[in-house]
This record gives C-alpha cells, structure tokens and sequence, in this order.
C-alpha cells in the first residue's frame, strides 16, 4: 500500500524514527566507539582495540553476573507468562469483582522499582521472618541472606510486579476474541480444555510473541530491582549484568570497559531475542 | 496530503509550545542577572534540608549570589551522576570528593584552594588526602568518628564502666558478661552486625587494623604496592566476636536494622557505628538519642582509647567555570567555616564536628559528635586509611570476601591471601 | 461440574490471588500513618494512634503542587506524542511490505534491548552540547525510548485491521493522512489505551533519566520522593506517605482509564 518511496510513507515514520536516531541509536554508536578506547567518562587519550573486550570474557565477575542473569531471566519469563496469562483468563471470566482484580494486578506497576525492592525487602526480612517464627516455619527465615533466597526472592518480586503487565497485555488479545466463536464451541458440547487449547490459544499466540519478548528484555535488563532489593549481596552472589554493568563504569571508575560489557550483554540479549521473536512468529503462523 | 500536513502543523505547533513553556520555566532558574551562580553538586540526601537552608541565609546577605544544593542519592549514584553532568557540560561549580582516587579521576577538574582562608584553618592532617604538592585541592567537609554506640542505661545496669573497655580482654569480659544477663537487661543481644554493609567490616572495622600498617595515612595507603595486613588475627579476633555475639541473622541485617530497630530500640547493648547515626537514631527515639547513648573506642593493641576520625568528603572547586564564579565558590566556602554565622550552622544545622580551628569551646549538639570533638581536641585520634583503598578493592574482594568469611563459605587464611593478592594486583595495573 | 459451581471456585481463587497481590499495599498504606519508631516496633500491625504528619510532611517536603504539575507535564506530553508518533510510524511500516520496513521494525525492536546505563552517558552529553537538558529534552528522550514498544504492540493489531478497508478508502480519494487518522487511528483505541497505561507508569515512576536531565526547578514526585532515601538511611513513614501521594493521580487515572478500556472494546465488537 504505502509505497516506500511515497513521502507519506516517511512523514508517518519520522518523527518515531528521529527520536529513536537520537535518543538510542546514535548515542549506542558513540559507545560503541568509546569502547574501543580508554574512555573514562570525561575524555580518552588512545584506542586500545579490542583489549576491554578480551577482559570482559575474563572478569569471573562479570561471567557470574551473566549466569545469574539467565538463570533468573529464565525463571521469570515462564513464571511470569504463566501467571500473566492465567490472570488474564480469570479476570475475563463473568466473576464478580473482575474489574477491581484487574486493577488489583496490575497496581504493583504504579510503584517504581527502587521502592518496590525496598518495600519487598521489608517483607522477606522482617515479615517472613515474623510468620517463620510465629509457625516454626524455617524456610522463611533468613531470606536474602544466602544466594538462593537472594536469587527466589529477586524472582518473587518480579513475578508480584510484572505479572499484572504482562496479564494487560493478555487481556487485549483475549478480548478481540469473538463471544460467538467460543459460545458456539460450548453449544457444541467441547470441554474447557479444548476450548482453551483449540480457540483461545491460537487467538493469544501473537500476545505470547510479545509477552515473552517483554519479559526476556525486561529480565535481562532488571536494574532497579536488584539494587533496592539485594544490591548483588550476599558477596555479589545476586549481582546482574546492568548492576555489573553500572558498578565496572561508575564505581569503579572504567567507563570505556563498561560500555564494552554493555555492548557483550546487548549483541548476546539481541540474539536471543530476535531468534525467539523469529520463531514465535513461525509458530504463530503454523497455529493459525 | 492535505491531511499530512494539517497534521505536521499540530505537532510542530505543540513541540513548540512545550519549548516555549518550558522556557518559562527555565528563564526563572536563571533570571539571577549580572549575579553569580554558585551550583553545588553533593551526596549527602541526608542533609539536603539543611544545605538549602543554610544557602537560602547565604542568598539573603549575599544578594549577588545565587546558590542551588543539588543533592544527590537515593537509588542513583553520586560519581555517576557527577560524571554524567560533567560530560555534558551541565557542570557544577562545587562538588564533593571521597578521598585522593576520586580526586585523581576528576583532578583536570579541579582548582587549587590553598588560597582560601579555610585552607589554613584546616587541622593538621585533614588536608594530607587532598594535597599535590603545595596545592590544596579539596575542602574538608567535616570530621567523622566512630566506634562502639553503646545504650548507657543497659551497659549502667551491667555494672560496666564503657570507658574502661580499652583492650580487647576488657571488652571480651563485658561481652561476656552483657550476654550471661541478657534477659535481666532486656536486650536481645549484645552486639548486632549488619553483615549486608561491608562497609561496616571493612571500611570501618578494618579500618582500625589495617591503619596501623600504613601509620594511619590515607595517601601512604593509596600509593602502597602491597598490603601488609600484619594484623590480620587481630582483625579476625575483633569480627568474630561481633558476629558471635549478634542479635539475628547477621547475613540478613542491614544499617537500618541495625540502628534502628535493634539499636533504637533498645534491644542490644552496642553496635559499631559513627556518630553520623545521631539522626537515625533521635528518628526513633529522640530522648535516648541524646541523653542514653555514648561512643568509645574499638580497642586495638598499642592504640588503647584512640578513635579512628577522619574526613569522609571533601568540597571540589571546579576549575573549568569562569574565574568570578570560582572565587564566589571559594567565598562561599571561607564563610561556612569561619565566620561566625557559617560556623553556627556547622554545627548546630547541620551537626557537623568541624574540621577546622576557630570552634575551640563550642558545644556540638549531639553526645556522639561530642565525642568526636573531645577526641580530637585531646589529639588521640587515628587516621582514616580506606579512602585510600585501592579502587574497587573493597568492592570487589573485601567486601563480598568477609560477607563469604561470615557465610562459612571462605576461611579466613583464605580471606588474608586473596585480599593481599588483589591489592597487589590492583595497585601494579594503576 | 455446573456453572454457578465454577464460578464460585473462581471467584475464590480471585479472591485469595487479589489479597496476596494486595498485602505490600496494605504494608504501605499502615506504615504510612506510623512514627518511625512504630514502623519498626511492629511492621504488620495497624498504627497505633494514627497521624496524618506523615502526610503533611511529606506534601511540603514534595514541593507537592509543583512536582505534580511538572510529572503531569512530562507524562502526558510524553505519552501522546509516543502514542501518535508510535501508530503513524507502525503504520507505515504494517502496510509497506519492503524490506527496508522490515529492517526499520528491527531496528525498533533491537533498541528495547540496549541497556539504558549503556547510552546514558553519550545520550546527556549529546544534549547537554544542544542545550536539552531540559523538560523539551526529558519528552524527547521518552519518545525515542518509549517508540519501541509501542510500535511493536500497535503493529500487532494494526495487522488485524484488514487492509481492504484502506484500499476502499483509497479508491473513495482519502489520502494516507486521511485514512490513517479518521479510519485507522479510531480503530485501534483499545491498543492506545494499553500502550498509553504502559507508558504512563513507566514515565510517571522513573527515576534515573530525569534525575540526569532535570534541574531542580522541573522535578518530578519520584525525583522529590528519593530526598527521603540517603545512601544508608531511610526515613520510611515519610518515604510512604510520599509514594502514596504520588501514586494517587494514577490509580485515578487508571480506574477511569479502565473503564474506558472496556467500553471501547464492547464498542468494537458491536460495530
């Protein structure tokens, strides 16, 4: 329809594309070029090839960053599609209140991250552990002061906020679906099951595209969180790449090779991500 | 195409509209005319109030000048920050420094005030971070002491007289004793730890041991190739006894654990903590803040009753802003600590025990910064030497090592080894 | 098993899901009413003797009148040109089937990926060098992050809207203009409702790109709020009382915005 070389075509993308030039891409360019050098935030003095690149794939914490870093993306982008979505069908069913549940869900997204980690840190601290001793329950107690709570309670917060984001986004596909189609499907005396498996998740599978992309990139990218909540503790066992990322160019004071790590971290969450997108689509296309 | 363009015309019409409005805005941050502005950038949150207080008087008498506070914390790091503005040319004209490495990696930055009235009343040493030859590149913010916090209602109860804790076998003795009447006191524990700041085990507690190696000088430590630690076992002694004697998790405890709720309370006898923790604790409880508590020492061998002081930031004058606005800066900074109004607000706004000679016979306000001020003013006082750290040594391996040390997960020869042997590497590649 | 059963179970299920998501709230709003002292005497407890200094305080130590004009400037300037500039650009990259489309979607896409710390250096000295660290610069800056995923989440459903009902128009004379904004645009308000929330939350709670590019004068409640976080301490029952202040003006929005969500999508389906 829109040709490419009609100026429509370009007026409509401009202004989206000249934000996204300036704002991201010119400026991950100009990274990019510092990496390469020994940029210390204010000015470089030489280019130093690929020399922060090598020493990323050296620095044993980076590399642990990295693995918790997947390990948690993982976790969370099953457990958040899975409860996302299963919010989303409950709150579209005729129960009563479904409109406040809807709310009720997605409020942890009104509250920003850095607050959110302190205010969850409160409650594994000091709440689980007021429950752990009420019950003699010794599994909530002690949480965040080892790698494993560390790891589940950066995970149970994610899955608290962004569950209620991912169930929003659900809710706009589930809603496209025609009542008829499925009121025909009970008529035809077809089981829940059946109705979920052979009409509403073909109908959802684009939702699913965008959703696992969301979680992947958000998991990956997880910031605030981590610092509000277990600031990398105990002994950097729950640091994340962008906490890594932050600490290598700030605080210890290596702009040049932070941008390298970032450019690692980038090129590796890229490929995963457009490989995932790639082939949801091609599921999609097969569902349908 | 008609449309495209009608179209085109609202954006453009509100992109400029929000430039406009904006500029308003703006225009009203600068309309201080042929004036100076003074632009400070700090870390301190925690005194933001009362930095704009005492600007707000500045402004007052001085009604050429123009001071913004712009403070700097919460979830956003301060170097950060400070590096982003620099880079875009929003640059500060005043801006806090920890110690010499913060100081080197801003140092194209920063001008010398030797010429400051404040330079020359500095005390003795406080300035030995800041020095580069007969340039004087930092201010002294305040002094900072620290030490045992102790509840003095509970240690009275005890029987025990805090100021005869001067060796580790004394302090060992009333631990002991504190724990066998632990509920005849009321407390939970004697000490509590907060094993998820490093900082307060390593900068801080290891401070104390580490100090004697480098004769308590933070720029001997800063350009050591290598880390003695001759005093290691001492070291190990004094955390294990912290940890042993801990109330909770110690792994799970944070600084607001720790001082508020254990220490305010009121449920163990003494943390280790400086007198910065004065508001935090008057917070919770503004009576046993300044009548309950007191602050000694953490005794070290051949250091008895010597509290460690030091300076933990220091006033950066950019030396890239026009020379008038520098000299406004400088002015700014000779009336806060010697004048008779600036020195008033040191210490009674912001409850700082000053760096500085000329408040010979003034009262801090608080028990904890009154300690700091005797100590100092009787001269028996160390040196603050892990400013001086190498770069992200603490960070990196102190840190989560003594958290790995606590979390049986290091031993403590471990722990000595790898801390020498990254000092050693960090310093070689400087 | 029946339907009046199923929905029972169901309702239960909501029921107990809702609570569990509603506790950390409720944590906030108590501890919001307390002293400091009572925050850390017990957590979970109702206030004893409740205050509304707290709430005070915090109002004044916002500068809550100003910060809120100013988030409510950002946010909502923000969020309509993303949401504009986000539906033309999906548009044009959903009904032009050329490669050169494709790679631009990818380029959209691929910049959700980069990792803010990354380009924030490089990003506030491009526009400290321009003069735009300012609120002009701040929506800007939105706009190119905030495009990505809302191209990407209005390409979806503009996928949806049959390409007939273009070409009909076409064949009515309607430009693209024309097209765009009386046909299309209309029909995708129920993805500009979704796309406006997202980005209203995130816009609304953000905390480290302002605080790059703001000066004082232009703070938002976030920026306000974190005056209540020193590195070590926190005064918690203002840090509270202040966060509820601020989350308010979004809860309102977001329960008219729902029913807004809702009638747009019955709307929809009557059509």
């Amino acid at each position: 329809m829109l040709k490419t070389k009609s100026k429509a075509y370009w007026l409509f993308l401009a202004p989206a594309l000249i934000g996204l030039l300036c704002v991201v891409i010119v400026p991950m360019l100009l990274g990019l070029f510092y990496s390469f050098t020994d940029w210390n935030g204010l000015f470089f003095t030489k280019s130093v090839g690929f020399s922060n690149y090598v020493a990323a794939f050296r620095d044993s914490g980076f590399l642990n960053a990295f693995w918790f870093t997947v390990k948690y993306a993982i976790a969370v982008i099953i457990a958040v599609n899975i409860i996302g979505l299963g919010l989303a069908l409950l709150v579209t069913q005729k129960i009563k209140g479904a409109n406040a549940l809807r709310t009720i869900f997605f409020m942890p997204n009104l509250i920003g991250g850095l607050i959110l980690g302190f205010i969850w840190q409160f409650i594994f601290v000091r709440v689980f552990a007021a429950i752990g001793t009420a019950l003699h329950i010794g599994a909530l107690t002690g949480w965040l002061s080892n790698p494993q709570t560390g790891f589940w309670g950066l995970v149970i917060l994610t899955i608290w906020q962004m569950s209620g984001y991912i169930m929003l986004i659900y809710i706009a596909y589930l809603e496209a679906i025609p009542r008829e189609i499925i009121e025909a499907a009970e008529i035809d005396g077809t089981s829940p099951w059946q109705r979920f498996r052979y009409i509403t998740f073909p109908m959802v599978a684009p939702a699913f595209t965008v959703s696992l992309f969301l979680t992947l990139s958000n998991g990956f990218k997880v910031y605030d969180q981590n610092l509000s909540l277990t600031n990398g503790g105990p002994y950097l066992s729950t640091q994340m790449l962008s906490m890594n990322i932050v600490r290598t160019a700030f605080t210890n004071n290596k702009l040049a090779y932070g941008e390298a790590k970032a450019i690692i971290f980038f090129l590796v969450v890229a490929a995963i991500s457009l490989l995932q997108v790639y082939f949801s689509r091609k599921r999609e296309e097969n569902l349908s | 195409m008609k449309q495209v363009r009608q179209f085109l015309a609202i954006i453009m019409l509100s992109i400029v509209s929000i430039v406009l409005l904006s500029a308003c805005g703006s225009n009203n941050n600068e309309s201080s005319g042929k004036g100076v502005t003074i632009n400070i950038l700090q870390g301190k949150v925690e005194n933001n109030t009362q930095f704009k207080q005492i600007a707000a008087q500045y402004e007052k008498s001085h009604p050429n000048i123009k001071v913004i506070i712009t403070s700097v914390g919460g979830g956003s790091d301060y170097l950060g920050t400070l590096k982003t503005r620099m880079s875009a040319g929003d640059e500060p004209t005043i801006f806090s420094v920890a110690g010499p490495s913060e100081v080197s990696q801003f140092r194209t930055k920063i001008a010398d005030v030797s010429d400051t009235k404040a330079a020359k009343l500095a005390l003795p040493d406080t300035l030995d971070a800041v020095k580069e030859g007969k340039k004087i590149l930092g201010l002294p913010f305040n002094l900072e002491g620290y030490g045992f916090v102790y509840n003095k209602e509970v240690f009275k109860k005890a029987g025990i007289d805090a100021n005869q804790l001067k060796t580790y076998d004394q302090l060992l003795a009333a631990v002991k004793k504190l724990n066998a009447q632990k509920e005849k006191l009321g407390i939970k524990g004697v000490f509590s730890l907060p094993g998820q700041e490093s900082w307060v085990m390593t900068n801080h507690l290891g401070n104390v041991f580490i100090a004697p190696d480098f004769n308590g000088n933070v720029k001997t430590a800063y350009t050591s190739k290598t880390l003695p630690l001759t005093r290691a076992k001492e070291y190990k002694r004094m955390l294990d006894l912290e940890a042993n004697y801990s109330v909770g998790n110690v792994m799970q405890t944070d600084y607001s654990q720790q001082v508020s709720q254990y220490f305010g309370l009121h449920q163990v006898a003494m943390i280790q903590q400086g007198d910065w923790i004065y508001q935090t604790v008057a917070q919770i409880d503004p009576k046993f803040a300044k009548n309950g508590i007191g602050m000694i020492p953490i005794p070290v061998d051949g250091y008895a009753g010597k509290m460690p002081v030091g300076v933990p930031n220091y006033w950066a004058v950019n030396s890239t802003r026009p020379k008038k606005e520098q000299q406004a800066a400088k002015d700014f900074l000779d009336w806060l600590y010697t004048t008779d109004q600036g020195k008033k607000d040191v210490v009674d706004l912001l409850h700082f025990v000053p760096a500085y000679k000329g408040f010979e016979g003034m009262k801090m306000q608080d028990p904890l910064s009154e300690s700091v001020f005797q100590h100092t003013q009787a001269k028996t006082t160390t040196g603050w030497v892990f400013n001086g750290y190498p770069v992200s040594w603490e960070a990196d391996t102190l840190g989560p090592d003594v958290q790995k040390y606590l979390s049986k997960v290091m031993t403590w020869n471990e722990l000595v080894t790898d801390a020498k042997q990254a000092w050693a590497n960090l310093q070689s590649t400087k | 098993m029946s339907k009046h059963a199923k929905n029972w179970i169901l309702g239960i299920i909501g029921l107990v899901l809702g609570l569990l998501w509603l506790f950390p709230f409720y944590l906030i709003i108590t501890n919001s009413f307390k002293t400091p002292k009572g925050i850390f005497s017990s957590v979970i407890g109702l206030p004893v003797g409740g205050t509304f200094g707290n709430y005070t305080q915090a109002w004044a130590a916002l500068d809550f009148i100003r910060s809120l004009f100013n988030s409510l400037t950002i946010t909502i300037v923000s969020v309509v040109l993303i949401c504009l500039a986000s539906a033309m650009a999906a548009y044009a990259i959903q009904r032009n089937h050329s490669k050169i489309s494709n790679v631009i979607l990818m380029l959209f896409v691929a910049a959700m990926l980069i990792p803010f710390q990354s380009v924030m250096i490089p990003l506030t000295t491009i526009f400290g060098k321009v003069q735009m660290l300012n609120i002009p610069g701040l929506i800007f800056m939105y706009l190119g992050f905030g495009a990505s995923l809302s191209i990407f989440l209005y390409q979806g459903a503009i996928a949806g809207i049959p390409e007939a009902l273009d070409e009909a128009a076409t064949i009515e004379g309607a430009g693209p203009g024309r097209i765009f904004f009386t046909i299309i645009l209309p029909m995708l308000n129920p993805m500009t409702v979704t796309v406006a929330v997202l980005n209203i939350v995130w816009i609304w709670n953000d905390y480290l790109l302002p605080s790059l590019v703001l000066p004082q004068s232009g703070y938002t409640i976030p920026l306000q709020t974190f005056f209540f976080f020193g590195q070590f301490t926190k005064q918690w029952n203002l840090a509270l009382a202040g966060l509820m202040l601020g989350i308010l003006p979004v809860v309102v929005f977001y329960f008219f915005a729902q029913r807004w969500i809702i009638k747009s999508v019955t709307d929809g389906s009557v059509k």
